[in-house]
Formats: structure tokens, C-alpha cells, sequence
């Protein structure tokens, strides 16, 4: 089991979404994805993918602008 | 992401019908020989007739002759040959002036553009805000000088379809030659020589559950036009390089499994996309004509909500649909379609083009609105109207 770790600062929709339907992709069964990013609609968008995908949502922060995502493939 | 896929981005390409890939096997196993001259080997000679039939079977769904249907890759190259063989033919006998629609597809305006660069110069004619070509404005554009004019038999994105019977006409008119794609129409839509004066029509196997690689370019005999890629005297010598044998018994086969049947359910399934659609999620509006348009083609644009954000999301749930938005490539350019027919910004980046074939179920279609209802809810949440930082 593995973690990968998706920095999406500074980058606007879609492309957090794109990157971290990426590392998805790329990730194994179990696998943790740490996604980074500070467009706040992303913040949003991607539990709603993740649910989507029935991918486990471990953690959400939020650290004045940067906000952190853990996912569980 | 292992849930059943759906599939409706059929204009982009379509799943090989099985009696497809039956028919060309033996191309591949049994005689796989290059179609050869009456002095060559048994197997060449099949192979030979073996072409000839996919060539009569297609060219008689044109209501065209053997000998005016050539094959090439696809209708990439057909619109190349078209235009750059026309321009070649004729540029320095009868003039240098081209008219194209601004909503042609990328063979078709990019073939234009790399005209304009050798010299040649280009009209391109507007469309209304259904995406009809402007007929007035290509009767005012013709000149002694027009050597061609190229106008799609509908749009790939919008799914508008032109009214050929005029446009032939004026063209004929003014003895300019008239080049047609009709990659999305062929089959799907009636298109008969006899009856419209096209000198050229493109078509391509890929938009009927035919094999990549496989297109044509239907040719008016007497059509003034030389082939651009030099080598060997195949199709008529007019595009040189060895016969794709099993392409074109692929095509004819997928031809010959289009119904009319099958396009009247395509049609039935456009209507209650856009209808579903309509009725459930408030601020879409349809681009193109209700009417006039292809019956596998249904394109719709979400109020405030990117098109990217929105086949992403499809996506996660297994549905694939294509956008006329571009902020992939991160240029922010919206489709050149989408602009010509007097969309804003906000309307190209928020369509959405479903495009249905033989595999698509009317279950699917009523899967495809619930969820689709869902997202753009969710996303419109996100981003409230006007808010800045929207998806």
C-alpha cells in the first residue's frame, strides 16, 4: 500500500478533478491519495467524484487557502 | 471504475459491429494477397474482385458509379483530397478561390488554412444561430475565379444538416464544384448523386460501426481533381499506396447493416434526451435545429456550468459524452462551432454533445438524464450563479 501525493495549487477546474481521476487510475487497491490544492469549488467537486467513484473519503483540511484531501482507492 | 459503460460520443467513433469484423477476416487469414492486374497471381485477382464489390456495394448507397468511389484512410484524408486535389487541378487554370463553411470540421478548415497559406484565397461563409449556412451570402461569394465550395452535409457537433439540393445548385449555377462531408450523414440521412449535384462527398466507416482506417471520397466523373500524395496508379490514380482490402469489405458491410429502422430509433432516442433533458434540468438550451438534424446527434449547453466538469462527472458514473468546451487544453478556446452560430462563451463551455448509435438502449437514455440531473444540480451548487471560482 502506497501513498501518492497530487499537488494541485494554484490550478483551477477542471484540472484538480483530471488530476486526481489520474492518480486513480494509477493507484492500487488500498492505495492513499493526498490531494493539495487551493481552487475552492475543487474542495467540493471532488467528495462529489469521490463518492461518484464509491472511492473512501479519509480526511478533509483546510489550512487558510490550501485545502488537503485523503482518499482511499 | 467498473461499472457498464455507456457510451454516446458515436460521432468520435462506434463499437465494430460483429459481422463487420466477420467480414474482414478473411482479408486477414485467407486472401490477404494486394489487389493485383490481370496479369498477376490467382489470389490477386480475388482480391481485386473482392474490393470491387465493397466499391459497387458503397458506391450505389450514393447512387454513384464503381468508378467514382475511392477509398482512402478516412475522411480525414478525403477532405484533403478534395480540396488540395481541386486546388491542385485547377489553381493555375481556372483560379485560386475557395468558399468553405466557418462550421466545417478540422479536415475541411484546416485544409482551407493550408491553402490560404500557399496562396490560395479562402471565404469562409457564415452560419445562423442554427447553423445554417448563410445561402444568400455563398450566392454573392461565388466568382468566375471559385474553383470549389465545401459545405458539411450536417455538423458534427450541432448535428445541423444543410440543405445540399440549393447549395448544389447555386454551384452548379456558376460551374464551381461542390465537395460535401458527410462523415455523420452517410447512411444515417439520405444522399443520392443523381438527385444532388455534389461533385464530391466524403464519408468515413468509423461513424458506422465500421472499422477505423476506412473512408472514401465519392467522385463526379469528369470532376477535375489530382491526387496529393505521390506513389503507385491505385484508385483510379487518384490516391496512390496499397488497398486497405479488409477496410473496404468492412465498410461495405457496415453500409449495407445501416436500416432505416435503425434510424428511426436513433431519432426516437435523440427526442427523449432532449426532451428529458429539457423538462428536468432548467437553463439548458439545444444547439442546432430541433428539426433538421442528424438523428444520432443530441447537443445541449448547461447554464453555468463547464462542459469539462460535466463529462468528468459523467464519467465516474461510466457515461462517456464529448464537449464543445476547451479548457483541457487550457487555451480557453471554445469550439469554433459554438462561436459561429453566435454562442457566448459561457454557452460553448457548457454544451454537451451525446451522439447515440445501434448499442445505445432507450434505458440508458433515461439512466443518462437522472444522472446528468444530479451532476449539473451539484456543480450549479458549487458555483452559484455569477460566483467567481465557479467550475
Amino acid at each position: 500500500m502506497s501513498e501518492i501525493k497530487v499537488d494541485v495549487r494554484g490550478e483551477t477546474c477542471p484540472i484538480p478533478l483530471v488530476e486526481m481521476r489520474k492518480a486513480l487510475r494509477k493507484a492500487s487497491d488500498g492505495d492513499i491519495i493526498e490531494i493539495m490544492g487551493t481552487h475552492p469549488a475543487s474542495l467540493k467537486e471532488i467528495p462529489m467524484a469521490a463518492n461518484a467513484l464509491k472511492v473512501k473519503i479519509i480526511s478533509e483540511e483546510q489550512q487558510g487557502e490550501v485545502w488537503t484531501i485523503k482518499l482511499q482507492k | 471504475m467498473t461499472q457498464k459503460i455507456i457510451y454516446m460520443d458515436n460521432a468520435a467513433a462506434t463499437r465494430l459491429d460483429e459481422a463487420v469484423f466477420e467480414a474482414m477476416k478473411p482479408c486477414y487469414f485467407e486472401n490477404y494477397a494486394v489487389a493485383t492486374s490481370e496479369f498477376g497471381y490467382s489470389q490477386g485477382l480475388e482480391a481485386r474482385e473482392t474490393l470491387a464489390e465493397a466499391r459497387a456495394s458503397i458506391a450505389s448507397a450514393l447512387g454513384a458509379a464503381p468508378e467514382e468511389f475511392i477509398f482512402t484512410s478516412g475522411n480525414t484524408e478525403s477532405s484533403n483530397l478534395a480540396l488540395k486535389g481541386v486546388a491542385k487541378a485547377l489553381g493555375n487554370k481556372k483560379g485560386k478561390h475557395l468558399i468553405v463553411s466557418k462550421i466545417e470540421d478540422f479536415p475541411v478548415l484546416q485544409s482551407a488554412r493550408s491553402l490560404e497559406k500557399q496562396g490560395f484565397e479562402v471565404d469562409y461563409l457564415e452560419v445562423d444561430d442554427l447553423g445554417f449556412v448563410k445561402l444568400d451570402q455563398l450566392e454573392a461569394l461565388l466568382r468566375p475565379d471559385t474553383i470549389l465550395v465545401s459545405v458539411q452535409h450536417a455538423n458534427h457537433e450541432i448535428g445541423t444538416v444543410q440543405d445540399l439540393e440549393t447549395i448544389g445548385r447555386l454551384c452548379s449555377e456558376k460551374n464551381v464544384l461542390f465537395h460535401t462531408d458527410a462523415t455523420h450523414t452517410f447512411t444515417r440521412l439520405p444522399l443520392d448523386v443523381r438527385r444532388i449535384k455534389v461533385d464530391l462527398i466524403t464519408v468515413s466507416a468509423h461513424t458506422i460501426h465500421g472499422p477505423k482506417g476506412i473512408g472514401g471520397l465519392y467522385v463526379r466523373r469528369g470532376t477535375s481533381l489530382e491526387k496529393i500524395a505521390d506513389g503507385g496508379f491505385q484508385e483510379f490514380d487518384l490516391r496512390a499506396g496499397i488497398e486497405n482490402i479488409p477496410g473496404a469489405v468492412g465498410f461495405a458491410k457496415a453500409v449495407s447493416l445501416v436500416t432505416e429502422e435503425e434510424n428511426a430509433r436513433l431519432k426516437v432516442m435523440r427526442d427523449r434526451l432532449i426532451e428529458q433533458v429539457i423538462t428536468k434540468i432548467p437553463l439548458v438550451t439545444l444547439n442546432g435545429d430541433p428539426e433538421k438534424r442528424i438523428p444520432q446527434n443530441a447537443n445541449l449547453s448547461f447554464h453555468h456550468v463547464e462542459g469539462e466538469s460535466i463529462t468528468l462527472h459523467l464519467d465516474m458514473y461510466g457515461i462517456a459524452v464529448s464537449t464543445g468546451s476547451a479548457c483541457f487544453s487550457r487555451s480557453l478556446e471554445a469550439s469554433h462551432v459554438m462561436m459561429a452560430i453566435g454562442g457566448d462563451h459561457e454557452r460553448a463551455h457548457g454544451s454537451i454533445r451525446f451522439t447515440f448509435s445501434r448499442y445505445n438502449t432507450m434505458e440508458e437514455i433515461d439512466l443518462v438524464v437522472e444522472t446528468l440531473a444530479n451532476i449539473v444540480e451539484n456543480l450549479r451548487r458549487i458555483s452559484p450563479l455569477g460566483k467567481q471560482g465557479g467550475v
